[in-house]
């Protein structure tokens, strides 16, 4: 099982699904950048996976894990930032309550 | 001591019960990120599915990507986030408020993209289906992130600058609108200096990833 | 490009630099807002007179002209344009009457418009509508005249409407741009058919192609007829002749120099000139040269019969100015090519003269227009009595004055090229002329002065920027005649046109002009205009007075038969003080009727076309109303979104895919 490509790619499909869900579902902001960090996650192990079966390609695939990641917390770093910001404005970390968009 | 070829009494390889673990334990935890009533339990819950992946990249024979996840995700991300769950959570609302009206639709949606994603991974021809797994040596990956790679290295780089300064500059508080009295006030009931703390928390992962990748530069 | 060339060029480029440089920085100029656009035109003049003495006496450029193309205009497929000039013997003899009756009434408008908080205004515009003019007498093609025709419309609705807070000029303004546009659109029609039926508008090539195209039958001749037409309603529209001569007398509303400017000198004139101008395409249509002369002596008798009875000094003029302008028309139609050009030049000169002078009497009386408040001038305006007796003489057709030799020209063309009728009513026209000029004399400066007491002391000669345009304004007025038309049938000016209308007298069955025959059928003519002259003056000195001890001579007025002449014939004088009801005739059509159909249409909007509408903004605002339930402003919404649509491309994609 462990030696199967399709496995992987299974898993990280499951955890992205539940990352999309949770970014759909969940009111607070904060979950939804964790959702996001699920989602990311999933894309990672999907890179590192393909590169572990393919010899060729397994040294460019940590590369690319790991600038992914540096970018993945340069974005929530910014996006909790954003969070606090909204937060100290609106006093609610609940996206629903952020609808200044409408007007 | 050696171990038996295949896990006793159940006849699956050693590696096959790991996955299993790892796996059955990351989606666990993410299920509990996302369900989870409490967003600090959610929060914890994230950092044990982190850990289990991590235990993925290295049975996937990816050692420094499985370090660079404790270290960035575990050591600083996570901590990021839990910061910023304190400094916003006031106090826990209803149950019912943690969800959203179009939590139904979201299931659906996330249900039949498994499905999609699932039977698609299922019908592929992949080239290398069965191929024999890779162990990547750090010291390549080294090799080629500084030297095929330095570019993009030094775009993350100034990059995660951008973020650390953007983040400072976003969560600051202006001053200027707010009257004395009552900025002093806000400072004490809020204990600390969110900016700073998520500013302070970014230029961490920042270091920490530049650090890594430069301990593993002069390594080879 | 060559020095001719570039001057040619400047001569377009000073009057718009001066426009917009004046248009820029006038305002602050305050009272010196004359002094862009006075220099621009001065230097233009003498660029002109340099042209003009290189095209007509030393021959430079040879019989063609000067052509040359500045930049490809419109390149568009097959259509392409250029902006192209061409300084011909044609277009010089234009060039001296619009640059120099130009030039000096600029120098006149310094006096006129000192007091006037809006002249920087004025002058700029002045500059503009002498750029269009310039346009219009150096384009050679087409099209750049036509855009130059709608320039100098533009121009003069700008300038009739000068004093906008006037609610009477602003409708004149109004009036002349929409006269315009009917003959506008005639004008346009016929480029069209130009382009359809001979597939170029640059003027040598149409006018080259044009014989030949009728010669094989390519151009039948109802089509030439109607292309003919087509070109003179645009004529009649910009020189105002019968039935579109409406808008002339109101754009008097505009301020005086511009009505010597535009109204009388020049502008009136790009009809007499496109006319000529297109004269080989004219001539191939002997039914169409016949309705331009018919058109032409009408509005001659029709607008002199109205100037008879006319109160306002400067709306005499303006029929007088119709009445000249249908002269020159009569004469294109009779193909007197050469006399029409010029009798353009001399009346350029003594119309702007009269006008110019009227403007200073004008002036001198404190803005009163109406005759009937003046009188007994003579003595307090001597220059301006003096110049504008010149110009009442040079018009009324006396010999040695300018507008005997060419108005001598005309009816004797007429007569020797079979039109005996446009002489028979030629004459009477010229009779008439020279009794309502010297009416107008009489009235303004020998009668009894009724000029309003409270003005009366502070009457005064005009200033000297004034005076002396008036001067030398005078000088053409009295020679000119004598300098191109003597001897009769062989001056300068037939030497000049000769190469320009030779195709079209050659069309016609023109020979070489014979030698002038005091005793013969030309003395005959030129007796008979004099006569009549002499005739209308001595009729018009007997009734309404007149004096120039100088001379000797003097005359009372006499009111109480004028008053008895009048009662005679109360219908024909209600008439002519009426216009003959033109205005009133338009109204009843154009605007009474034209207003029933308007509103009949106004229904058939509001109801129907803003029902449809408004119908559909409705139903859009419904639905819009509906939709904007969707937009909930909450991100997560839109994210759903996007994440169902793209689960339904894939799906749709692994469906169509799987195929």
């Amino acid at each position: 099982m462990s030696q199967s490509l399709d496995a992987y790619l299974v898993l990280a499909s499951l955890l992205f699904c539940i990352g999309t869900f949770g970014f759909l579902a969940r009111r607070n902001a904060i979950a939804m950048l964790m959702s996001i960090e699920l989602m990311i996650n999933a894309v990672n192990l999907v890179i590192v996976a393909f590169g572990a079966f393919t010899p060729e390609l397994a040294d460019r695939a940590s590369v690319i894990a790991l600038i992914v990641m540096a970018v993945a917390a340069a974005e929530a770093t910014v996006g909790l930032a954003i969070v606090i910001a909204i937060y100290r404005n609106r006093r609610t970390p609940l996206v629903d309550e952020y609808h200044s968009m409408r007007e | 001591m050696a171990l038996p070829p295949t896990v006793p009494y159940f006849d699956i390889a050693w590696d096959d019960l790991l996955f299993l673990t790892f796996g059955g334990l990351m989606l666990a935890a993410a299920l509990g990120v996302v369900l989870g009533r409490n967003i600090i339990r959610s929060g914890l819950a994230m950092i044990l599915s982190f850990a289990a992946l991590a235990g993925i990249y290295a049975l996937l024979g990816a050692p420094l990507v499985a370090a660079a996840q404790v270290l960035i995700y575990i050591g600083a991300i996570s901590v990021l986030v839990l910061f910023a769950i304190m400094l916003t959570q006031s106090k826990s609302g209803p149950a019912s408020l943690v969800f959203h009206h179009q939590a139904w639709a979201a299931a659906l949606a996330a249900i039949v993209l498994a499905l999609l994603l699932v039977s698609m991974v299922a019908g592929a021809e992949w080239p290398r289906a069965v191929a024999e797994r890779v162990h990547t040596a750090t010291g390549d990956v080294a090799r080629l992130l500084f030297d095929e790679f330095v570019l993009p290295f030094e775009v993350v780089s100034v990059l995660l600058l951008a973020a650390v300064i953007g983040g400072v500059f976003l969560a600051k508080r202006e001053d200027t609108d707010v009257p004395e009295t009552e900025a002093g006030a806000r400072q004490v009931t809020l204990g600390s200096e969110p900016g700073g703390a998520s500013g302070r928390a970014a230029s961490g992962i920042a270091s920490a990833t530049i650090v890594a990748a430069e301990d593993l530069g002069r390594r080879p | 490009m060559t020095t001719d060339q570039l001057l040619v060029t400047l001569l377009l480029a000073l009057p718009i630099g001066g426009f917009a440089l004046t248009a820029l920085v006038g305002r602050r100029l305050y009272q010196r807002a004359w002094i862009i656009a006075v220099g621009a035109i001065v230097a233009t003049w003498l660029i002109a007179m340099y042209l003009v003495y290189n095209t007509l006496f030393l021959n430079a450029y040879g019989a063609q002209g000067l052509h040359f193309t500045l930049y490809e205009w419109i390149p568009a497929g097959d259509f392409r344009i250029e902006a192209n000039f061409a300084v011909d013997n044609l277009t010089a003899a234009l060039l001296i009457v619009v640059c120099t009756v130009g030039m000096l009434v600029h120098v006149y408008s310094i006096g006129y418009m000192a007091h006037d908080p809006g002249r920087w205004r004025f002058f700029a515009y002045l500059n503009l509508f002498m750029f269009s003019m310039l346009l219009l007498v150096l384009a050679d093609n087409f099209l750049l005249l036509f855009a130059a025709w709608e320039l100098v419309g533009l121009s003069s609705y700008l300038l009739i409407g000068f004093w906008y807070g006037r609610r009477s000029a602003a409708l004149a303004a109004k009036k002349a741009f929409l006269v315009n546009r009917v003959g506008d659109v005639g004008f346009a029609l016929g480029i069209m058919a130009i382009w359809t039926t001979v597939g170029t508008l640059n003027f040598p090539e149409v006018f080259e192609r044009i014989p030949l195209l009728a010669e094989s039958g390519v151009i039948q001749p109802w089509q030439m007829t109607g292309l003919a037409l087509l070109l003179f309603l645009g004529a009649v529209g910009k020189s105002a002749q019968f039935p579109l001569h409406v808008w002339l007398p109101d754009a008097m509303e505009g301020p005086t120099p511009v009505s010597a400017l535009i109204h009388a000198a020049t502008m009136v004139n790009a009809g007499v000139y496109m006319v000529a101008r297109a004269n080989p395409l004219f001539v191939q249509s002997p039914s169409a040269m016949w309705l331009i002369a018919g058109v032409g002596i009408f509005t001659a008798i029709l607008a002199a019969s109205i100037a008879f009875t006319q109160r306002d000094i400067k709306r005499v003029l303006a029929y007088s100015t119709l009445s000249q302008l249908g002269y020159m028309f009569a004469a294109l139609g009779v193909g007197a090519f050469t006399a029409a050009i010029f009798h353009l030049m001399t009346h350029g000169f003594f119309k702007g003269l009269l006008f110019l002078g009227s403007g200073s009497v004008i002036h001198g009386v404190h803005d009163e227009q109406d005759m009937n408040r003046m009188g007994g001038l003579w003595r307090k305006m001597p220059i301006t009595h003096i110049t504008m007796l010149i110009g009442a003489i040079a018009i009324a057709g006396i010999p040695p004055l300018a507008g005997f030799f060419s108005k001598d020209e005309i009816l004797g063309q007429a007569w020797k090229n079979g039109f005996v009728w446009v002489w028979a009513i030629g004459i009477v026209v010229a009779l008439m002329t020279a009794f309502y000029m010297f009416r107008l004399m009489g009235k303004t400066f020998y009668g009894p002065s009724n000029v309003d007491p409270a003005v009366e002391p502070r009457v005064h000669e005009s200033p000297r920027s004034m005076t002396v345009p008036l001067l030398l304004l005078a000088i053409p007025s009295a020679v000119l005649g004598v300098a191109l038309g003597f001897p009769i049938g062989a001056g300068l000016i037939e030497q000049w046109m000769e190469p320009v209308f030779e195709g079209a007298n050659e069309v016609l069955g023109r020979g070489q002009a014979e030698p002038f025959q005091v005793l013969g059928l030309d003395g005959f003519l030129a007796g008979a205009s004099v006569a009549v002259a002499v005739l209308g003056v001595l009729a018009a000195m007997r009734l309404f007075g007149f004096r120039v001890p100088l001379l000797g001579l003097q005359a009372k007025p006499r009111p109480a038969v004028v008053e008895r002449l009048t009662d005679r014939l109360r219908p024909l004088y209600t008439g002519s003080f009426h216009k003959w009801f033109f205005d009133d005739l338009n109204d009843l059509i154009f605007v009474r009727a034209g207003g029933l159909v308007a509103r009949g249409l106004w229904w058939f909007d509001v109801h129907i076309i803003d029902g449809a509408v408004n119908g559909v903004a409705g139903l859009t605002q419904r639905s819009g109303r509906g939709l904007r339930h969707i937009q909930t402003g909450r991100v997560q919404n839109y994210a759903l979104g996007i994440a169902l649509s793209l689960i339904v491309v894939a799906v749709g994609y692994f469906v169509a895919g799987g195929r």
